[in-house]
């Protein structure tokens, strides 16, 4: 209104002039007043407002996600794949009965060792190994003293003489303990060789401590390559060609633990009912296993008896044998999931790894029931594993003799002996799924070593093998699930992310540092503990619940809600603006064409 | 099969594992004591003819272990998930139980152990009491709920939500606050429930009398009710649980195949149908579970079937043909094939004149002559009548609409209560008191103070008749209504009716269930009377020692029934609502704004001026002219501008056209 009345005051007041202008006066082109802005104030400001207020909006329709530490994350996972965890160790030769030597002879001679053990050692840095990271000291202990070579970090002496006065030709266990004795209160975990040289024929042993010993008679060049093939082949590896545990063998559950399943299968309960008394076999064979494997592991040992239990594949009789043989050929159908219900564990958690260990005592109709190996050999221990899943023992009751038919079988017990022995098969199971061989001979390229059981099942250098082993694998598992997380995480920008989620990826990238650290003091053991707390945090983040649910708010969503309302206001928004800038723009050139054509009369 | 076979394969060549592992010492050798024997398992199977023609099986298995040290972890007998249950979520006693059909009261008992601990609601049921502090017993439910549902495929993880649950202090059963109760009316059963159920017996249905249990035939039953109770066993006599005694049982009614059809009514058809076990169950049973401790079977003759037994006989012995003896084995009503080992007859104090008998079968001895099978044969009509409850309660809703409605419970005297208190002569002070127990789900808002109270049909005033009441109130999607109540009734009533209003709520449009349109349930309300014990004694026979079953039956457990679940429809909203609404509300919002803006940015004058210089080109303005009444004014010459701004006008217009056609196809 107010510039209607505007431009009809203005044309009053130009009247005195507009005599002589009226005629090139022509209003299509030309206006007398300034084109007013107000209107395009207006809707330049509804368009700003819409403008400020986009922000706004996005931040109220934004979904709450905690804080990622993406970039950890990519670090840990580039130092993971790009230098393997690597351990440092300690090795010690100790050589007794040989010629006194300076101490700058003996460094030469451990620098020759290491030089062996480089070449035997891969030549990649394996994860999980201390290929790359290794010190060796030699020491020799003679009748006129000991030396010691230089350069002996974390030295921890002992007493002279005292590796000498261990008398080599006793009981094999017995040296042990007293090299044990001798050596074992070293502060760092060193591995020892003691090179004996002695009368008596070759023999190496290699004990259930950290120590092994050669005794024969050899020179040192010799003793170098037993030495070093021992350090190598046996503390190093751990016996086993592959150093690192693939993915799908891993027997430990992504919580790190391990739930040892025991079950007693009477495939037919008509023909004889064996039980067990399994409290005795946890009590006192179980538990010390449990104990040693604390680190790589938290184990939990259960049983149960069930019964009706057929295998699902036949067997055939072998009158030469007088038995029922069963081939390998069969085996993958000889365990029957539909009959045989070895349920999944309440009492563990969802993630832990359920290892089932099953005697199966077979009917009478098929009793002495053996597996045959493939060469046509019965198999000694009448069983055998399936990796991942756990191990299978055939027990055939003693002499197979049924009771006279009475309608009710006997009740019987398998006696404590039978239970030992069934027990050593699973221990040795279990061994091998953890990837340890359990044969008594070490068998190298330069001859075969003795290898002592320890009464735990595991002995402390295989231990530490594994916990160097598992460390490894927990950490690299870690850095995986927590690569792949951060990556999912941010190809889906829509997605909730709890504070929980950021905790426990915070946490298991606090755990991963401290298994590093310590895998880098070289304490084993408690590198395996955080490594493997690292993966549990990282897989409870990943299988978070609210990352399984229902949690993608999508994008289209969003714009399905709002567009209704914004498509055609912004559409009305900006055109108003456009028209009214298109306008001003058209006035003001009449206005000056008006003003120049003024000037020009006026001139 | 592939896939299987490739995994396996690969660790085969581990098969030959020498034994390298010695001197692993075993402490003492010596055998203990006898153990494991704690773990008992014991199987019972109960068939009764029930007066409506059909016949009731009822199987119970029952299985007892000893809180030992390696309880939950190391077990002979006892299903070892059960046991790390219990111990994981302290679980002091539960009872889970899956139902298909309703109990019918009327003919198949209501006054009878059976009935009165088996018969159960429809759909899911549990309940459980904790050995917690009270503040720890919601968490221990929620995570019992979970691990129950993994174990027997049933979606009771539903039961977590604290809407579907409660906590009721005494009407329910007499318990501290540790008990938690809830139901899924509509959950269906079927052979998933039914297999690990199975599981959990030692035998499972491999052997025994469990071995019966052919599927089509017991799912072809008019009822099916699987239940599962866990219960401290008292064994000790200091009175401290020290065991856990697991009872699984499974009732079915069945109909035998009769050979009669039902069309006359002749007295002919009176005649019961005659039936077999392998005809009912569609097996024999093969042998016994040779695991369990006694395997036995029964046949019972309920109190009102002997009742005419005996009359018959007397009829009979007036007639002087046969002699029968007391146990009824020889009569002339029915023949039973195989004759039982021991018969047992009901004693104590009884309400009417005769007593039940059992026939007792033990399976271990029948083995011997082939596999076990019973078979009873009618041969003249009986008529009978089970024994029913004090009350019959039945549950109905009133009320029509989707905004409010009432629930009505109403008792209705079956005739017993006067048997039962006919000996009281003062009738004024003898009262049968009733407990009701009704969760009734959060949307369905029920005003307690409306209730009203009928006996006989007189409305009473409602302190005169409820002794005591205890209300929760809901709680919008977090509480259910939970009404716990005594009615004192006099013994002598005939009928009494209490009825509830109720509003029905609005439920978030996330909260409807898939099929919302058929509507939803209320659970059962219990109906308890706790001066009415269905217990039954037996004269146990010496052989028969301590049947699980029996001993079942021995407990003094208050009569209980169900009432039927009620069916109450609500509005369900067209699930499309929320985005309709958004729609036509942010239209409305943008034509208000958009024209807001036009009217602000309007220049009157000068369109005035533009129409004026336009003049009569368009017809429509000058209809607009016209409409608002202006004089029309001689037109200047610009007829080239207004075939100019149309064009422009056909142009924006397909613009427009067009980019709604690409947004349509490549939006």
């Amino acid at each position: 209104m107010a510039e209607i009345s505007e431009s009809s005051n203005s044309s009053k007041i130009s009247s005195p002039k507009a005599e002589q202008e009226e005629d090139d006066f022509d209003s299509n082109t030309m206006r007398r007043t300034k084109p007013g802005l107000k209107r395009l104030a207006l809707a330049f400001s509804v368009l700003f407002s819409f403008l400020l207020g986009f922000p706004l909006l996005w931040k109220s329709i934004e979904i709450y996600r905690a804080p990622l530490s993406f970039k950890d994350v990519d670090l840990l996972f580039e130092r993971i794949k790009s230098n393997p965890l690597q351990f440092p160790c300690n090795f010690r030769a100790i050589f007794v009965g040989f010629d006194s030597k300076t101490s700058e002879e003996l460094s030469r001679l451990g620098y020759s060792i290491s030089n062996r053990m480089t070449g035997l050692a891969s030549k990649t840095p394996q994860c999980g190994t201390c290929s790359g990271n290794f010190s060796v000291s030699v020491m020799i202990d003679s009748n006129s003293g000991c030396v010691e070579s230089r350069h002996t970090p974390n030295a921890c002496s002992h007493q002279c003489g005292e590796i000498r006065s261990v008398d080599f030709g006793a009981n094999d266990d017995t040296v042990d303990d007293k090299l044990e004795s001798a050596l074992g209160d070293c502060s760092g975990k060193s591995y020892t060789v003691v090179v004996v040289n002695g009368d008596t024929g070759y023999k190496a042993v290699i004990g259930k401590y950290r120590h092994a010993w050669i005794v024969g008679r050899f020179s040192e060049e010799e003793a170098v390559l037993k030495i070093s093939e021992i350090f190598v082949e046996v503390f190093m590896k751990g016996g086993n060609e592959e150093g690192a545990i693939h993915g799908e063998f891993m027997p430990v559950g992504a919580d790190g633990r391990i739930v040892l399943s025991y079950n007693l299968l009477n495939a037919n309960p008509q023909d004889w009912i064996y039980d067990w008394d399994f409290d005795r076999i946890d009590e006192d064979m179980l538990s010390p296993v449990v104990e040693a494997l604390r680190n790589v592991a938290n184990i939990s040992v259960e049983s149960q008896v069930l019964y009706h239990t057929p295998k699902s594949s036949y067997s055939h009789w072998d009158d030469e044998r007088g038995a029922h043989i069963f081939s390998v050929g069969d085996l993958p159908f000889f365990v029957n999931s539909n009959e045989w219900h070895l349920d999944t564990s309440i009492a563990a958690g969802g993630r832990s790894k359920i290892l089932h260990f099953v005697v199966y005592i077979p009917s009478a109709k098929e009793c002495p029931l053996l597996l045959q190996l493939p060469d046509g050999e019965i198999s000694k221990t009448n069983g055998f594993i399936s990796p991942m899943w756990g191990g299978v023992i055939v027990w055939n009751p003693p002499k197979c003799l049924r009771e006279p038919e009475s309608g009710h079988p006997a009740k019987h017990k398998i006696s404590s002996h039978d239970l030992q022995m069934i027990n050593e098969v699973f221990m040795g199971q279990l061994r091998q799924l953890f990837g340890l061989t359990s044969d008594s001979l070490f068998l190298g390229r330069l001859g075969k070593a003795i290898q002592l059981t320890s009464d735990k099942g595991f002995t402390e250098w295989e231990l530490d093998v594994l916990s160097r082993q598992h460390a490894c694998f927990n950490l690299h598992s870690c850095a995986t699930t927590l690569g792949s997380l951060s990556r999912l995480v941010q190809s889906l920008p829509r997605m909730i992310i709890m504070d929980e989620i950021g905790k426990q990826v915070d946490f298991s990238l606090e755990a991963a540092k401290q298994a590093e650290n310590d895998a880098s003091l070289g304490i084993f053991d408690s590198s395996a503990d955080s490594s493997r707390q690292a993966r549990s945090l990282a897989e409870d983040a990943f299988f978070h619940p609210s990352i399984m649910s229902v949690s993608y708010y999508s994008f289209e969503h969003c714009f399905a809600v709002y567009s209704p309302f914004f498509l055609p206001v912004s559409l009305h928004v900006i055109l108003a603006a456009l028209k009214e800038w298109k306008r001003y723009k058209q006035e003001k050139t009449k206005y000056l064409t008006w003003k120049a054509k003024v000037d020009t009369a006026a001139s | 099969m592939e896939l299987l076979r490739r995994p396996i394969f690969s660790l085969l060549l581990l098969l030959s594992l020498p034994i390298s592992f010695p001197s692993i010492s075993l402490g003492s050798a010596v055998q203990g004591e006898d153990g494991h024997r704690e773990e008992e398992f014991t199987e019972e199977l109960l068939l009764k003819p029930l007066p409506d023609r059909k016949v009731l099986a009822h199987f119970h298995f029952e299985n007892t272990a000893q809180r030992t040290q390696s309880y939950g972890r190391h077990h002979h007998l006892f299903p070892k998930a059960i046991s790390q249950l219990v111990k994981k979520f302290a679980v002091r006693e539960m009872e889970l139980s899956f139902t298909q059909g309703r109990w019918n009261y009327e003919s198949w008992g209501g006054f009878d152990p059976i009935s009165s601990s088996n018969a159960k609601p429809p759909g899911v049921e549990l309940w459980a009491t904790f050995d917690v502090p009270p503040d720890q017993v919601d968490a221990s439910w929620k995570n019992l709920t979970h691990s129950l549902s993994g174990l027997f495929c049933a979606s009771i993880n539903f039961l977590e939500s604290s809407a579907t649950y409660s906590a009721p202090e005494w009407a329910f059963q007499p318990a501290s606050g540790n008990l938690r109760y809830g139901t899924l009316p509509r959950e269906a059963v079927c052979t998933e429930n039914l297999t690990p159920w199975l599981k959990l017996l030692p035998c499972r249905d491999k052997a025994g009398i469990s071995s019966l249990m052919d599927r089509p035939s017991i799912y072809r039953g008019f009822y099916h009710s699987q239940r599962l109770r866990l219960r401290p066993a008292k064994i000790i006599a200091d009175g401290a649980d020290s065991g856990i005694v697991l009872e699984q049982t499974l009732t079915v009614v069945l109909q035998p195949n009769g050979f009669r059809t039902k069309s006359s009514h002749s007295s002919e058809n009176k005649i019961p149908p005659t039936w077999a076990m392998s005809s009912l169950l569609g097996r024999k049973i093969e042998g016994r579970c040779v695991l369990a401790k006694s395997s036995n079977v029964y046949l019972q003759l309920e109190r009102g079937l002997v009742a005419e037994l005996n009359a018959l006989k007397e009829n009979q012995e007036f007639v002087g043909t046969t002699v029968l003896n007391d146990d009824l084995i020889e009569n002339p009503a029915f023949e039973i094939s195989v004759k039982p080992d021991w018969v047992l007859k009901e004693v104590g104090n009884l309400p009417t004149g005769s007593s039940s008998l059992m026939y007792g079968y033990s399976i271990g001895k029948s083995t011997d002559s082939g596999p076990f099978d019973l078979h009873l044969t009618w041969k003249s009509p009986m008529v009978w009548s089970c024994p029913r409850p004090p009350l019959h309660a039945s549950r109905f809703l009133m009320g029509s609409g989707n905004e409010r409605g009432a629930i009505a419970i109403s008792l209705r005297s079956t005739g017993l209560n006067e048997g039962l208190y006919g000996s009281n002569k003062d009738k004024e002070s003898c009262v049968l008191p009733v407990n009701v127990f009704q969760v009734v789900p959060w949307y369905i808002k029920v005003y307690f103070h409306t209730i009203k109270v009928f006996i006989d049909e007189q409305r009473k005033a409602v302190p005169d008749v409820i002794e005591k009441i205890r209300v929760s109130p809901s709680e919008d999607k977090v509480l259910p209504g939970v009404m716990e109540m005594v009615l004192k009734l006099p013994c002598g009533v005939k009928s009494a009716a209490m009825t509830l209003e109720f509003d029905k709520g609005f439920l978030h449009i996330d909260e409807y269930p898939p099929d919302a349109n058929q509507g939803f349930d209320i659970p059962s309300a219990i109906i308890t009377f706790p001066n009415v014990e269905a217990a039954m004694h037996f004269n146990q026979f010496s052989s028969s020692d301590k049947s699980p079953l029996l001993s079942r039956f021995r407990e003094k457990n208050p009569v209980q029934s169900y009432t039927e679940v009620l069916l109450v429809p609500l509005t369900t909203p067209d699930f499309s609502m929320p985005y309709n609404v958004i729609t036509i509300t942010c239209t409305v919002f943008a034509l208000y704004f958009g024209s807001l803006l036009n009217v602000l940015r309007k220049r009157a004058s000068e369109e005035e001026r533009l129409l004026r210089a336009k003049g009569r080109s368009s017809p429509l303005s000058r209809l607009l002219a016209k409409l608002r009444r202006k004089k029309e004014v001689e037109p200047q010459s610009s007829t080239t501008s207004s075939s100019l701004f149309s064009s422009k006008l056909v142009v924006k217009i397909i613009l427009v056209a067009a980019i709604a056609i690409c947004w349509q196809y490549f939006g």
